[in-house]
């Protein structure tokens, strides 16, 4: 049994939202590793083994193994024992690199592999990774588990882009710590979309003096699937920023979990956070849980957050249903509009096109 | 270069702090601690039925078999060892202030609760410690049925079917641990029955005063609005401090008939050495309105969320709340929303501040179950940081559990926006009044929904002395 994605400011037991027990038997076969399609220049790619190697451009990873990820204590312990080695991504300082790197994780039926992840930007050097996680086959089972720990330098700056399209049997827990020091920008642009149980832990840690944070997350919950997601952005530096917008919608017998937290701590002077949730709920026997936190240890700051969880609502049912859609139609229309909002955000035609394949077979009646 | 701050006062208390010397022999008091056998000696005293005193000890049980929240403020320096669970003045309960002794009576005229009485309510019930001593309801509020009386007179009179068919259905000792101790130990507060289709005009009030140093008290409030029926009840509660840990772990059962109206309004302004830890909760028939208003200004520590269960169809609910939170302070205040019925709403508007080190959290939780079609729900919270040595948190959790409802949540926590400062300013108001302006704003929406002088009360515990900027 593993406890993971635990809030840091737990509340009433009853409502079963403040960690969640993942009891399932975890086999892995090693089957499925990362393929990594495009390592442009300026980016040095290796594994652990590479480590403390004399001359290695790899070494000194000591900044990156201190970051706190998201899903918390016991799932780092089943990351480190499950995976042996970590794929070891760099860019070098000043580098502004506007290719992405592309991992590719291929996931067959049943295969099961857990990897790590480590992301060093050093200072000045701007950086795009892509992970996308996909199965050829719609119905395919298995266990994918990802833990990406980042440490962006001063300046630095990455964009982290993660699509799930793992096929509906899969269960996938998506584990993600970021550090950023003065000045550096983090920028996730996520899609849950596929596998049948997922879980996701984001710890963003903005450490420097104007560092900052953006984050937009869609997903798409359809039959019996279950999401749980843990979001906590700590602002530790001054002037330290970050906005975080999840959108997504609920079909079905899905359930879904959202926490969010801001944390001003003190000293962060003139921080400012913000937080926004909208779930559509698309049939009566969804459950969704949503805990928008906001912790505030300064007062020179800013926090807010809103959510708004519902059907479409009457107004653009009828505006839809005038211009010759039906309710199923226009629900369907708004949900991919929804998600096409954050898949735009994508860097990739490429992955626009599985993305896109990916959810007319989700849709196929 | 540090900004300049707001000044706002600490709440006044020396209205609440003073204390009338009091004889020792004028007091009955069981020893200190939780034992069945200080159970048995508080039923007898207060010769319970059989069914009570059964009730007592199987709470009990209940009380040592929980654990104490893993979720909130600290409360390890609360040991029950040390609280004294039952403290009764020697003398009855009296329908007029004449009777009542004269150093009780004195400090409820202090309190104001008399004058009160006379100018603006049509009932009051006093609470001195862990029995009631005044309680009186005007002649025309009787003629219209109502019934408003000390929960003891209830439970050993001609209403004892009624409570017993209501106490502790909807607050059940299993519900947490402190729910079980109240249920072990209670004793004191009202009950209030109103009969179908009558509207009380002006509101019944019961005022709690614990005296006792080390004591714990335990009041319980039982109203029962019937179909068509309209009420406002008022609750205040305060206390001397003390260097020792004092208890309030009170219960209000509330039941809201068919189309029936209950508005209940609370000030509570204990000490701070208090530990509040009350449970109140409301279930809503049909068409059914509740109101809550809720201020807290006092205690050391506070667990305090108001349920609601808006069980009928078309039945609402609005809560409103104000949270100050001052030195020595970590106030946990909020409220629970459970949709059952269909076409339900409920809106929970807040706001908070918190200075000198004080911690004010806000915690919520909407409950939308599959039942509740076409429900709506909204909630609304702000909080004021005046100082960085002081912590506010936001907490609101949201269950749906139908795609046929609509939820709507929104929560700001900072200082006042530079930008509200400049519009002021640019209509001709000087920057140090547009401050003050905001900040009195800021607590409006609360104050208004309080009786006048509550309102009048509370805004002269946020008096401003505008400084430079909040923040």
């Amino acid at each position: 049994m593993m406890r993971i994605n635990k809030i840091k400011s737990p509340t009433w037991n009853f409502l079963k939202i403040n960690d969640t027990c993942y009891d399932e038997k975890i086999t892995l076969n090693g089957s499925g590793r990362a393929v990594v399609e495009k390592i442009p220049a300026g980016v040095i790619i290796g594994n652990e083994s590479c480590e403390g190697c004399k001359g290695c451009d790899i070494a000194d990873t000591g900044s990156v193994r201190a970051v706190k990820c998201g899903m918390g204590e016991e799932a780092d312990a089943f990351f480190l024992k499950a995976s042996k080695e970590s794929l070891m991504i760099r860019a070098k300082a000043g580098r502004r690199i506007t290719e992405p790197v592309n991992i590719r994780y291929i996931m067959e039926n049943g295969d099961s592999n857990a990897d790590r992840v480590e992301i060093i930007a050093e200072e000045g050097s701007e950086l795009v990774v892509i992970m996308d996680y996909s199965s050829i086959k719609y119905s395919a089972g298995g266990f994918l588990g990802i833990q990406t720990r980042i440490h962006l330098a001063k300046g630095a700056r990455l964009h982290l882009v993660k699509v799930n399209l793992l096929g509906t049997g899969f269960t996938c827990m998506d584990d993600i710590g970021v550090a950023a020091e003065d000045d550096a920008g983090f920028e996730l642009t996520k899609l849950e979309l596929g596998s049948g149980k997922c879980y996701t832990g984001v710890m963003v840690d903005l450490k420097g003096r104007k560092s900052s944070f953006k984050g937009d997350v869609g997903y798409l919950c359809l039959e019996d699937k279950l999401l749980d997601m843990n979001y906590h952005i700590s602002h530790h530096g001054r002037k330290t920023v970050s906005d975080l917008q999840v959108k997504g919608a609920l079909r079905d017998d899905s359930q879904k979990t959202f926490k969010g937290v801001i944390d001003l701590i003190h000293g962060g002077k003139q921080a400012s956070g913000n937080e926004l949730e909208d779930v559509l709920l698309l049939s009566d026997n969804v459950v969704n849980k949503t805990l928008p936190v906001i912790l505030c240890d300064e007062d020179d700051v800013e926090g807010a957050h809103g959510a708004t969880i519902g059907r479409l609502s009457s107004d653009m049912k009828f505006y839809m249903q005038t211009r010759g859609f039906t309710e199923h139609e226009a629900e369907l229309t708004v949900t991919k509009a929804k998600l096409n909002s954050v898949r735009n955000l994508i860097p990739d035609d490429n992955i626009h096109g599985r993305i896109q394949y990916f959810m007319e077979e989700a849709f196929k009646e | 270069m540090e900004k300049e701050r707001t000044q706002v006062d600490d709440i006044d208390r020396s209205l609440y702090d003073f204390r009338y010397e009091e004889k020792d022999e004028d007091f009955y008091r069981v020893k200190e601690g939780l034992t069945p056998e200080i159970v048995r000696e508080i039923s007898r005293e207060k010769n319970d039925p059989d069914w009570m005193l059964d009730f007592r000890l199987k709470s009990l049980e209940i009380y040592d078999s929980l654990k104490v929240p893993d979720w909130g403020p600290d409360i390890s320096g609360l040991n029950m060892d040390d609280i004294v669970t039952y403290v009764r003045h020697k003398t009855k309960m009296q329908a007029t202030w004449d009777e009542v002794p004269q150093d009780i009576k004195d400090t409820f005229e202090k309190l104001g609760i008399p004058e009160a009485e006379r100018t603006s309510l049509a009932g009051v019930g006093a609470q001195y410690d862990s029995e009631l001593v005044y309680h009186n309801v005007k002649e025309e509020v009787l003629a219209q049925g109502v019934i408003y009386t000390d929960m003891e007179s209830a439970l050993n009179g001609e209403y004892e079917d009624m409570v017993r068919e209501h106490f502790m259905k909807l607050v059940p000792p299993t519900d947490h641990k402190f729910a079980a101790l109240h249920g072990a130990v209670w004793s004191g507060g009202s009950f209030v029955y109103v009969p179908p289709g009558v509207k009380v005009e002006i509101p019944l009030q019961s005022y709690f005063r614990l005296n006792a140093a080390g004591a714990g008290q335990f009041e319980h409030t039982l109203i029962i609005v019937s179909e068509g029926a309209d009420l406002h009840f008022i609750e205040g509660c305060s206390a001397p401090k003390y260097n020792v840990a004092n208890l309030h772990a009170g219960c209000v059962e509330l039941f809201v008939g068919k189309n029936a109206r209950l508005r209940y309004s609370t000030i509570e302004n204990w000490s701070k050495n208090m530990y509040n830890l009350n449970t109140k909760r409301a279930l809503c028939e049909e068409g059914s309105t509740m109101e809550w208003v809720s201020g807290s200004f006092g205690s050391h520590v506070s667990y305090l969320y108001p349920m609601t269960i808006l069980k009928g169809n078309d039945s609402h609910c609005e809560f409103t709340g104000i949270t100050f939170a001052g030195a020595g302070q970590n106030l946990d205040t909020g409220a629970k929303m459970v949709h059952v019925g269909e076409r339900t709403s409920s809106f929970i508007n807040t706001k908070s501040i918190s200075k000198s080190g004080g911690e004010s959290t806000y915690r919520s939780a909407v409950v939308i179950q599959n039942t509740a079609k076409d429900s709506k729900a909204s909630v609304s919270c702000t909080s004021l940081m005046l100082d960085d040595r002081s912590r506010s948190d936001t907490i609101p959790a949201m269950d749906i559990r139908t795609n046929q409802a609509d939820v709507g949540h929104e929560a700001k926590i900072g200082r006042i926006s530079d930008d509200a400062v400049f519009y002021l300013m640019s209509r001709g108001i000087s920057e140090e009044d547009a401050k003050a302006m905001i900040v009195s704003g800021f607590a409006d929406n609360v104050s208004k929904e309080l009786p006048l002088e509550y309102a009048v009360e509370m805004n002269n515990l946020i008096q401003l002395e505008m400084k430079g900027a909040i923040g």
